[in-house]
Order: C-alpha cells, then sequence, then structure tokens
C-alpha cells in the first residue's frame, strides 16, 4: 500500500496537544504512521497547515427529506451545476447539492468525514441508499426517537430496559449511529395540526411529556454505552423567547450527568437562543446560553449559524416549518412518517436589512465566542437550513477576525447591530481552536476513536491548508484564510490524495459507520416478542422487510456499543 | 401476488437483433456491443423507462446517460410528470400511507378508482382499514370526485361529478368557499354551488383529511395546473386543520425512479446531460416532447412500454431511430426495436430495492431464478456501461 | 453600423445551442473568433461555423452590431439570451429560449418561434411575426421571478401559460392564446387581442389581463368589479367595453381582467353583481 511522508508543514492536532508544531506526517496503509520508508511519495507541506481531515457533526446531506428537498427545488440547482470529468460525476449544488456534488465540495474544504442528523427509521434504506452514493467521505446517519410510539408507550409505561432494548434494535435495523430527538412529543402533536410549546405539556393520546421523553431517552443512551450523547433538537424552535427552553431543555438532564461525558448535545441553537416575545424585539439568548454551557460539563451545542443569501430550510419539525411557511410565503413540503416523526422543507432567504435575520446572525456567532472551552462547541449551520455547508470557511475568518466579522456588522439591520453584545467581542479564534471547533472536538463528542486526530494508528484522513502561519495573520488576512480552507492544498483520505489544489484527483469509497449496542439476549428477545405483536398493527411494512441489512451498505463499519443491560 | 402469476408468458429468452423485419438470435456480448456503439455515437440519445426495474439498475442508467451525454427520461413523463411541476411551485403537504390509516376521517379519491386500479388500497391504507384512532368504515367520511360514477364512487358518502375538463374550476372554488365562504355563481363545473359549500364544510371540519389523486386530475385540461390548484387547497386547509394530498402512483417503482434521478442529478426526470451537467425542464428534456419534435437520434428502452402508449407522433420517431429495448417481456416495443435484450424480473427473479407510492423504500427479494440465459437489468446495464466507457475513450 | 449575417447551412436533426448569439458577445470580435464560438450539437461540441455561414457587411469591429439570421433556426436554442445591445433580426423561424434573461436591445422574427420566448426578460423589444409556444416571458421551473420588464410582441397565436409568474412588462398576442395566461402573475400587463382558451388570470396576486375576444368562462375566485369603456396598453387606448374583474381572490390578489363585452355574452350573467 502506498507509503505518504507529509513534510514540514504546521501541524495542528489538538487531541494530541500539538499546537502549531512543524513537523512531519507517516502515513501507511491508511493509517498514521511512525515512520516511512524512502519509497514514500513526499509532500511538501512547508508553509501550510496541516489538520486532521473535518469531521462535520451536523449536516442534511441524505435522505428522505433531503431529496424531496432536490425534487422541490429545480431553481435552486439550476444556478449552481458541476461539468462531468474523466473522474467525476455530473451534478448540481447549491443550497442542496445532488450526492456526488456533495463529496466532491467536502473534499475539497478538507473534511473527510460527515454525519446525517436527521433520517426517518422507516426511510432509512433511502438515506443509505444516498449515503452510498457520496463519494470520498465517511458518513453516518441519526435516526429519529423523540416521536416514536414505541418509544412514548414504553416510557409511559416504566420500561426503561425493554425501551432501551428497543432502541438497539431499531440502531441495528436502521445502522444508525445515534440518538437523534427533534421536537420531543411535538411532532407528533403535528400529526394532528398541533403544537407543544412547553417541556411539561402532555403529548396527545399519549400522556407523557417532553420532558419525560428527553429524561428517558438520556438515560438509555447511557445504559447502551452510545458513544454519542442524545443530539437533540429542542421543543419550541423559531419561537421568540425559546432559549428558556433550551435552557430548560439542557437543565432537564443535568441529574444525569456523569461519568465524564457529556449527556446532552443541543444542535443548531441559533433557532433555539431568541430572547423576547415577539418578533418585534426577539434578542440574543446567547450570553445566557453560554452562561450555562460554561458552567456545565454536561452539555455541548453547536451553534447553526447564519449566512446571508438564498437556502433551504428541512428538518423533522413539521410543526416548525409550517410556522415558517407562515412566515415567508414560501412554497412548503410537509412529510408525516407514521409512528415515527415528519419533516418540513420551506426555501428561506437570510437578510442582512431584516431585523430577525440579522440577529439571528449575531445569535450564532456570539454563542462561538462566549462559549469558553472549545470542546464544548463545534461548527455548524446545520447544512442546508441557516447555510450552505460550503459557506464554512467564511464562517471560520467570522471567528478568527474581528475586521471579518466588522465588515458584515456594518451592514446590517442597525436596530439588530444595536441589540446584539457582538460589536463588542473581542475574542478571535486561533487556528488550534478551528481544529477542535471542526475537527478534534466533533471526533470527541462522537467518540470517533480513529478520527480527528493524527496520532499514531489514526485514520489518515488530513487536510492541508495553504496558509502560512509564519506569514498570515488570521485575523488581518481572512480573505487568504478563507480561499485557502475552501480550497484545499491536499485532502487525503485513508492515505490516498484525493484533492490537489482544490480538484478532485481520486473518488474512493467512504465507510458508513453505525453503532451495535449489544444488549443480553433474554432482554433483546422479550423485546423483539413485544414488538412483533405490535408492529404490524403501527406499521403499514412487515417486520421483516424492515431492517436494513449490513451487506446493503456498500461499505459498512461496525462500532460496538457496551450495554449495561 | 398477482403480479406473479401471470409473469412468465410471453418471455423473451436471448438477446435478438432485427434485420429485415426478422429477429435474429445473437450472442450478450455482441447485443452489449452494438448498443454501446449506438450510444456511443449518439448525438442525443434518450435513456428511457426505468419503471418497472430496480433503483439499483436505474443508478446505472442514469450514470450511462450521463457518459453518453444523452437524456435519462422515466414515465413520470406520461403520467404523474404534472404532479411533480406543481410541487415544484407549491410544495406538498403529504405523509407516509400509515398515517391516513391510524388518523383520517376525511378521504377523498379524485380522478383515479383504486377499486379497480390499486384494489387493495382502501382496505389497507384508507376509508376501510382499520388504524390506531380509527377503527374502521364508521370512523371515516368518503368523497369521491370524478367525471363519471365510477365503482369506487359507488362506495363514496359524497360523490361529486365534475364536468369533463373543469376540475380546476372545481378546485377554484373549492378553495373560495374555505377561506371566504360562499360563493357567487350557482353551478362551477357542473356542481351545484351548495354542494361545493358542504364539501369545503366537511373539508374544513374534519380532523384529518386527505386527497388521493389520480390519471383524471393529471391528465385533464390543466395538467400541472389541475395539481397546482389541489396542492394550494390543501395549503389552505391546513390554515383550518391537518390536511394532506398523494398522487396515485403506479407503474411500480417510478416513485423510486424519481429519487434515484433526483439525488444523483438533481432533478427528478427529463434529465439532459449533453452539455456534461444535469439540465431539466419538462417540455424540452422531455422524452414524449424531444420525440415528438423528432430530435433524437438514438434510444435505449428499459423495463417500460413507450409504444403502447406514447403519442403517435412520439412512437413514430422512436420506432424510426436506432432502438435497443431491455425487457421481460414481448411488447410493441421489444417488436419495433433494433435490438432486444431480455431481462429478469425485479421483485421475484432478482431482488432491488423500489420505493412504494408515499417514498417507503422496500427491498424486494429474489424467489425464484430467471430462465437460463436471462441476465438482471443490473448486469445487463453494467456491461453496456463498461463497454461504452472504452469505446469513449477511444474516441 | 456592422452586420453579422448568419446563414443556417444544413438540416439540423437534434437540438442545437449555442449562448453567445447577440450584438454583445459579438462586439468587437472579428469574423473568424465568431466563427470559432462555440456551439453544442447534441452532445456534441463544435463552432459557430459548423451551422452558420458567417458573413459580415459594412463597418468596423467597433461599430454599433445587428445581428442577421437566415433559414430556419427552429431548432436553435437561446438566440439572444442575455442580450444587452443591439439588434437581432431573424429571417425565418427560431429556436425554444429566443431572448432568454435579455435585458436589453430588440429581436424581431419573421416566422414562428419556440417555447420559452422571452422567458425572464428583463428589458429589450421582441417581436415575432408568426406564432409563440408555451410560457411567454415564464420563470424557470420553481421559480417565481418570470418576465420584469421589457416587449414581447407576437402576431399570430400563442401557447399556454402565457406570463407565467410574470413580474412587470408588457406581452401582447395579437392572435389567441392557450389556458391560463396570467398563470400566478405578480405585474404587469398581458394583452390577448383574439381569443382565450380560459382560465385567465389564475392564481394572480397583481397585474392585468386583457382579452379581446372570446373567453369561455371566468374563475370563480374573481369578483365583477365594473364595466370600463376602454383601457390603456402603454400609449393606446384600446376601445371596449370591458368587464373588469378582480382576483385571484384565494391568493389575496388584485390583480384585473379586462374581458370584451361584446365578444362575451355568456359573461352576462355577471352584470346583476355590479355595484
Amino acid at each position: 500500500m502506498t507509503e505518504l511522508l507529509i513534510r514540514n508543514g504546521t501541524v495542528f492536532d489538538p487531541l494530541n496537544r500539538i499546537r502549531g508544531e512543524k513537523m512531519d506526517l507517516a502515513v501507511r496503509d491508511g493509517r498514521i504512521a511512525e515512520s516511512v520508508s524512502s519509497k514514500a511519495k513526499i509532500i511538501d507541506a512547508s508553509g501550510m497547515v496541516v489538520m486532521p481531515g473535518g469531521v462535520d457533526i451536523h449536516s442534511h446531506i441524505a435522505g428522505s427529506k433531503v431529496n424531496s428537498g432536490r425534487i422541490l427545488r429545480p431553481e435552486d440547482h439550476e444556478k449552481d451545476v458541476e461539468e462531468r470529468t474523466s473522474i467525476t460525476r455530473a451534478g448540481v449544488g447549491y443550497s442542496i447539492p445532488s450526492t456526488f456534488t456533495t463529496g466532491y465540495r467536502y473534499s475539497r474544504m478538507g473534511y473527510t468525514t460527515v454525519f446525517e442528523p436527521a433520517t426517518p427509521p422507516l426511510k432509512t434504506r433511502h438515506t443509505h441508499e444516498e449515503l452510498d452514493q457520496i463519494p470520498i467521505i465517511d458518513k453516518a446517519c441519526f435516526p429519529l426517537f423523540g416521536n416514536n410510539w414505541f418509544v412514548m408507550e414504553y416510557l409511559k409505561e416504566g420500561k426503561l430496559e425493554e425501551c432501551a432494548a428497543y432502541i438497539a434494535w431499531m440502531l441495528n435495523a436502521t445502522k444508525g449511529y445515534a440518538i437523534k430527538i427533534v421536537d420531543p412529543g411535538g411532532v407528533e402533536a403535528w400529526g394532528w395540526g398541533r403544537y407543544l410549546k412547553r417541556l411539561d405539556e402532555e403529548v396527545p393520546h399519549f400522556a407523557i411529556t417532553p420532558r419525560e421523553i428527553l429524561r428517558g431517552l438520556c438515560k438509555i443512551n447511557k445504559m447502551l454505552g452510545m458513544p454519542h450523547a442524545i443530539h437533540v433538537h429542542t421543543n419550541n424552535l423559531g419561537n421568540p423567547g425559546n432559549y428558556l427552553t433550551t435552557i430548560e431543555t439542557m437543565d432537564c438532564v443535568a441529574d444525569l450527568a456523569g461519568g465524564g461525558k457529556p449527556v446532552i448535545h443541543i444542535t443548531h441553537v441559533q433557532f433555539c437562543g431568541f430572547t423576547g416575545n415577539s418578533w418585534l424585539n426577539v434578542g440574543s439568548g446567547a450570553p445566557e446560553i453560554a452562561e450555562y454551557v460554561n458552567k456545565h460539563d454536561h452539555v455541548t451545542v453547536d451553534p447553526g449559524q447564519v449566512v446571508f443569501g438564498d437556502t433551504t430550510t428541512m428538518t423533522a419539525d413539521g410543526p416548525f416549518q409550517f410556522l415558517l411557511h407562515k412566515l415567508s410565503g414560501n412554497k412548503w413540503v410537509n412529510v408525516d412518517v407514521e409512528g415515527e416523526t415528519g419533516a418540513g422543507i420551506v426555501p428561506f432567504r437570510y437578510r442582512r436589512s431584516n431585523y430577525v435575520n440579522a440577529v439571528q446572525w449575531g445569535i450564532g456567532l456570539e454563542l462561538m465566542l462566549l462559549v469558553k472551552d472549545p470542546w464544548k462547541i463545534y461548527l455548524t449551520t446545520d447544512h442546508p437550513n441557516a447555510g450552505p455547508f460550503t459557506s464554512y470557511p467564511k464562517v471560520i475568518t467570522w471567528l478568527m477576525s474581528k475586521d471579518a466579522r466588522g465588515r458584515v456588522l456594518a451592514r446590517i439591520n442597525k436596530n439588530a447591530r444595536r441589540r446584539l453584545d457582538l460589536p463588542g467581542i473581542d475574542r478571535e479564534y486561533t487556528f488550534e481552536e478551528i481544529a477542535i471547533v471542526t475537527r478534534a472536538g466533533t471526533s470527541k463528542s462522537l467518540g470517533l476513536k480513529k478520527k480527528g486526530h493524527l496520532g499514531v494508528g489514526a485514520d489518515a484522513d488530513i487536510a492541508v491548508y495553504s496558509i502560512d502561519v509564519s506569514n498570515i495573520d488570521p485575523s488581518r488576512d481572512y480573505e487568504l484564510v478563507r480561499k485557502a480552507l475552501a480550497n484545499a492544498a491536499y485532502t487525503i483520505k485513508n492515505g490516498e490524495i484525493v484533492v490537489r489544489e482544490g480538484e478532485i484527483v481520486a473518488t474512493p469509497t467512504g465507510t458508513t459507520y453505525w453503532v451495535d449496542p449489544k444488549v443480553s439476549n433474554d432482554l433483546m428477545q422479550q423485546t423483539t416478542a413485544s414488538l412483533s405483536a405490535k408492529f404490524e398493527e403501527y406499521y403499514t411494512v412487515r417486520m421483516a422487510n424492515y431492517p436494513v441489512e449490513e451487506n446493503y451498505l456498500e461499505s459498512p463499519t461496525r462500532i460496538e456499543a457496551v450495554a449495561e443491560v | 401476488m398477482s403480479k406473479l402469476l401471470n409473469y412468465n408468458r410471453e418471455r423473451i429468452l436471448a438477446p435478438v437483433q432485427r434485420n429485415n423485419g426478422e429477429f435474429k438470435e445473437i450472442k450478450f456480448e455482441d447485443a452489449v456491443e452494438k448498443t454501446a456503439s449506438i450510444l456511443a455515437n449518439a448525438k442525443y440519445p434518450i435513456l428511457y423507462g426505468w419503471s418497472l426495474t430496480s433503483c439499483e439498475a436505474m443508478e446505472i442508467g442514469v450514470e450511462l446517460a450521463e457518459l453518453v451525454g444523452g437524456v435519462v427520461d422515466n414515465t413520470t413523463t406520461t403520467c404523474h410528470g404534472p404532479s411533480i411541476l406543481g410541487v415544484h411551485d407549491i410544495g406538498e403537504s403529504t405523509c407516509t400511507l400509515g398515517e391516513v390509516r391510524h388518523r383520517a376521517d376525511l378521504v377523498v379519491y379524485w380522478g383515479c378508482n383504486p377499486v379497480h386500479a390499486h384494489p387493495l388500497h382502501m382496505s389497507r391504507y384508507s376509508v376501510q382499514s382499520k388504524g390506531r384512532f380509527r377503527k374502521g368504515r364508521g370512523d371515516r367520511k368518503l368523497i369521491v370526485v370524478d367525471v363519471r360514477k365510477t365503482d369506487t364512487a359507488k362506495q363514496a358518502d359524497h360523490f361529486i361529478q365534475v364536468a369533463p375538463n373543469q376540475d380546476y374550476e372545481l378546485l377554484c372554488a373549492l378553495r373560495a368557499a374555505v377561506s371566504m365562504g360562499e360563493l357567487e355563481e350557482d353551478f362551477i363545473a357542473g356542481v351545484p354551488a351548495e354542494k361545493v359549500e358542504q364539501i369545503a364544510d366537511l373539508m374544513i371540519n374534519c380532523e384529518f383529511g386527505i386527497i388521493f389523486y389520480g390519471l383524471g386530475l393529471t391528465m385533464s385540461a390543466g395538467k400541472s395546473r389541475n395539481i397546482d390548484a389541489a396542492l394550494s387547497l390543501v395549503k389552505e386547509l391546513n390554515n383550518r386543520t391537518k390536511f394532506l394530498i398523494m398522487p396515485m402512483r403506479g407503474h411500480f417503482n417510478v416513485t423510486g425512479a424519481n429519487q434515484v434521478t433526483a439525488w444523483q442529478t438533481g432533478y427528478p426526470f427529463a434529465v439532459d446531460f449533453s452539455k456534461e451537467y444535469p439540465r431539466y425542464n419538462p417540455g424540452d428534456t422531455s422524452a414524449i416532447d424531444i420525440l415528438t419534435r423528432e430530435e433524437c437520434d438514438a434510444a435505449l428502452v428499459v423495463a417500460s412500454d413507450p409504444i403502447s402508449n406514447f403519442p403517435v407522433a412520439a412512437s413514430k420517431h422512436l420506432s424510426r431511430v436506432p432502438l435497443v429495448t431491455i425487457d421481460p417481456h414481448i411488447t410493441p416495443t421489444t417488436l419495433t426495436s433494433d435490438i432486444v435484450i431480455p431481462s429478469s424480473f425485479v421483485g421475484i427473479e432478482t431482488a432491488g430495492t423500489v420505493y412504494r407510492m408515499d417514498g417507503v423504500p422496500l427491498l424486494t427479494r429474489k424467489l425464484v431464478e430467471p430462465p437460463i440465459g436471462v441476465k438482471s437489468d443490473e448486469e445487463i446495464l453494467s456491461a453496456i456501461l463498461r463497454r461504452t466507457r472504452e469505446l469513449k475513450e477511444v474516441a | 453600423m456592422r452586420e453579422i449575417i448568419l446563414t443556417v447551412k444544413r438540416t439540423l436533426n437534434v437540438p442545437v445551442e449555442c449562448l453567445e448569439i447577440s450584438p454583445n458577445s459579438f462586439a468587437g470580435k472579428g469574423l473568424e473568433q465568431i466563427r470559432a464560438m462555440e456551439v453544442w450539437e447534441g452532445n456534441r461540441r463544435s463552432r459557430l461555423e459548423d451551422v452558420f455561414e458567417v458573413k459580415e457587411e459594412g463597418g468596423n469591429p467597433s461599430d454599433e452590431l445587428t445581428v442577421r439570421i437566415v433559414g430556419d433556426a427552429s431548432r436553435i436554442r437561446k438566440i439572444g439570451c442575455s442580450m444587452t445591445e443591439g439588434s437581432i433580426a431573424i429571417e425565418g423561424n427560431a429556436g425554444m429560449y429566443l431572448g432568454e434573461q435579455m435585458s436589453a436591445g430588440s429581436i424581431t422574427v419573421s416566422g414562428d418561434v419556440g417555447a420559452w420566448l422571452g422567458s425572464r426578460m428583463k428589458g429589450g423589444a421582441i417581436e415575432v411575426k408568426g406564432t409563440a409556444g408555451d410560457f411567454v416571458g415564464s420563470s424557470y421551473r420553481g421559480s417565481t421571478k418570470g418576465m420584469k420588464a421589457g416587449t414581447i410582441i407576437v402576431h399570430g397565436n400563442a401557447g399556454t401559460e402565457v406570463g407565467c409568474w410574470m413580474r412587470n412588462g408588457t406581452i401582447r398576442i395579437k392572435g389567441s392564446s392557450g389556458m391560463f395566461p396570467g398563470m400566478h402573475m405578480n405585474n404587469g400587463t398581458i394583452y390577448i387581442e383574439k381569443d382565450c382558451a380560459g382560465r385567465a388570470g389564475a392564481q394572480m396576486t397583481g397585474g392585468r389581463v386583457i382579452v379581446g375576444g372570446y373567453v369561455p368562462a371566468i374563475l370563480p375566485s374573481f369578483n365583477i368589479e365594473e364595466v370600463r369603456e376602454r383601457v390603456k396598453v402603454g400609449e393606446e387606448k384600446i376601445p371596449g367595453p370591458f368587464y373588469v374583474f378582480t382576483g385571484d381572490l384565494n391568493e389575496n390578489g388584485n390583480g384585473k381582467l379586462f374581458i370584451n363585452v361584446a365578444k362575451n355574452p355568456h359573461l352576462k350573467w355577471c352584470e346583476e353583481y355590479l355595484g
């Protein structure tokens, strides 16, 4: 197998406490090695930054709602096309790229692992079909559980262990990676066109509350020994004043903390970080939320940073998406999924001149800058909800340069500017911190032991960027930084060079990770028995046809979790 | 099961080539060679059909169309194309079929006749089914809208006989009745205003309503704008109650064809690769229109019988150009083809992924062996793709 | 004045597309450069001179430019797309997407044109002596951004959905039109001098659709407002009288339909609703 020697780069490997040291990296057989022979291909990384390949913890890239979004918006694709080449397939961007284009565009930015954060279990075979056709990157998906009928019933009846076994069965059936919760109980209410606003409001017909669902799944997550925390999109998303719901949600499992690992991850906090009580006086709840995160170790967050311009919102939060449709007047897709969840899609344009959008833009950045520990927060735009993933380089410059932020601030709605704390925040991220929030921290959060770092034995997923730290001051030269991050000098995937100067040169197939918690045989038998009795009552598919076989996936990697039950 | 009972009749068992009106058996390798050559040399080939095969085969088909710079299109173009065009403008409030079974207390069938076209629909998913919150027929109301009293209409609680080609007007009036209350006219589309207002009331006052619609709406005058009106009506109803809509899709895996094409190219059908990137504009890039304008110079048809159901002008041109068909059966299309390659049945002789009308993916299984010498679409297309690539590289 | 003359030199049997047949694209270029411009014939890249004989008459490369196209260009798409100046005269038919996204200048056609004439136009003028296909002045699929400014005149008949998602400008069809003129229209004027197959102004939110001839019915989501003696289109006062309807009320629209009274006796019933 090929050997590579990446020479003399300025390496940022936070998990191994390497903070911009000039050093060589050896690669053999797809892994970081101690050393290589003289036959190794040499990459001269002098004057370049070297980091582990990017690991994106939350990006909507594959599955039923993503594809419904594509079908909804031919006008989104028309303006952004990719011609085929002898090694790459044709495709389209812009906010909802086609599968091949998705893989190429992430690779060009030096990202090598991307996680699809919300898949309806009943349709997850579709998600895997798409993931398998995203080239180069490694991937995984999070099945949705927060509105699942079986889950709600088990938890209502206090059958925690059986519920845990059910989740284990479902992770196996969906080849999923983590427990995803979107608007717990709220999407079931939306099955009737209704809304849930509070954590202690009962779900119609199920007599269980969002709080109970969150706590139950949080306990189960621990019982199953899952590598990642429960990944939560809160109730009450998109409503003024909802920062309180976010804090309440983080707090409702605080007593379940322990074991030195976070127990809850709140995603795209910008959408649930509003103060105020109407659209006229909405403000940033980022300071309050950041304060909570700074004081508590059981929680991690990501901002879902807004980027001004046209994009597409798509979430499993059916009720929120309907409200957004009413607010914006834009076209709207809704897909409710029996017994499990829902989805909604609405095109949206974030405008600098719009007070609310400008505040939203500020919230994400304030959160990233006010949370002190970069290991607790990850860079996302909740692609494509707050902006396309191709905007990451731009967002990174906002983090690293007060001037870059200032240029945008100068042009946003002035009432929003007055309302935000952001103008007064001086903090500028370092390269090390960027490496944490885009790769080291996310890998750690996801429990991916061989990703996000460059220690011996790690997967040789490496990004080399044309940034000479001795010459470039990211605070001032942010345009150069942005360009360099948008087109990696080299992206290496499992030891193979896949991108050179922003061009794709190879298109290997990545792997799909999934987590298989091993519960006791007795418990599993008991659970599957009770499951089969009800399965065909709840679903319109046969239980035998529901699970996705491991050999259905092109290249699966099973990660076993050691369960306590 | 009914699909299984007759599948083995009129099979093609070996690749054939037509010369002077006569079909002669040829070797598989020769069939592949000639097909690859036809496609590689064509300036504007169409790769059409797809709906009766698996997603796995379709993926290869899209890649082949991209390689040869042609157009890939599927049977959406003949039936629910208008539905998709309506969605582009309005969006769609929909669900999986289980939601209907559990929750629906109002079901509308518009321009479709499930008693004949989807015989299990009503008992499995809609008015006669048993769900968590609706125990049976007594818990639900059925409204049927059609130009004549079909067998489905005979089971309705309310039958609306709409004047032919005036569905758009009726939908428009329903929407007006829902949002504004009363109508000025006495009759709309042949239906008395009081009846229209009554239906609007039923819709507003239900807990969970759904409109299932078919070709009666997509193919009557107005086409995609009929669907636009229906989607808009349902969107409006969501201001008052829970309401959804779903097209009744036939054609086995046409939904799968839309899904595969969309995730690979961004667009659900009628995708033109002639300029090396995907372009989409039904009316321009759709198979029937290209053929009617006589702008295609070669075609590959897979798992479909367009000669039987395309308009005459399109069929005529299709039979004039070099035509290769991959199909299990003898059909009017295979009889007009220059080369025919037999294939196996997905879901019987070959496993493969298919999509239900509501977007739920299912893996169909292999139950029996195909006849000796008959390969799957996947195998055949892979061989053609390989050979075409070789020919293109030399060129 | 410099004139570039493109003569279609052979029969075309697959779609042909050139994005650069416009005065602004040819401006400042020599004949050889123009001949070498990229053209797609189906999936084959070729040069303008493979499809057209390219000649020029008079003038220097820096003079104001007109383009003349001779022969049957019905398979040639996107002539005049994104045009910003000068004029194109087509002696014969033209293909789809004629003048798409043009913002200034003028195009005249002596024959018929295909669908999507003047799609997403932003200014300028197009005049077609023959017929036009569907979607005159429309948006692209899924987009609400139709024609924004400019004038389109079609002397013959036009197809369905004239002015679909129109935002402004004027479209004048001197013949008859298919169904749904002004579909989803937001602003602007559509004047159909002869008959209309129906459903005028469907789902419009603003703008005007004027029908000088017969229309089978008016949509139930429109209300009669008044009868007017005439209506102004540009500088011209078109004599009526016209029934004036407002709608589409389903979209909270305040668009207007002007329907010729004399040609539509079957609409007399709405007079009883006049205030």
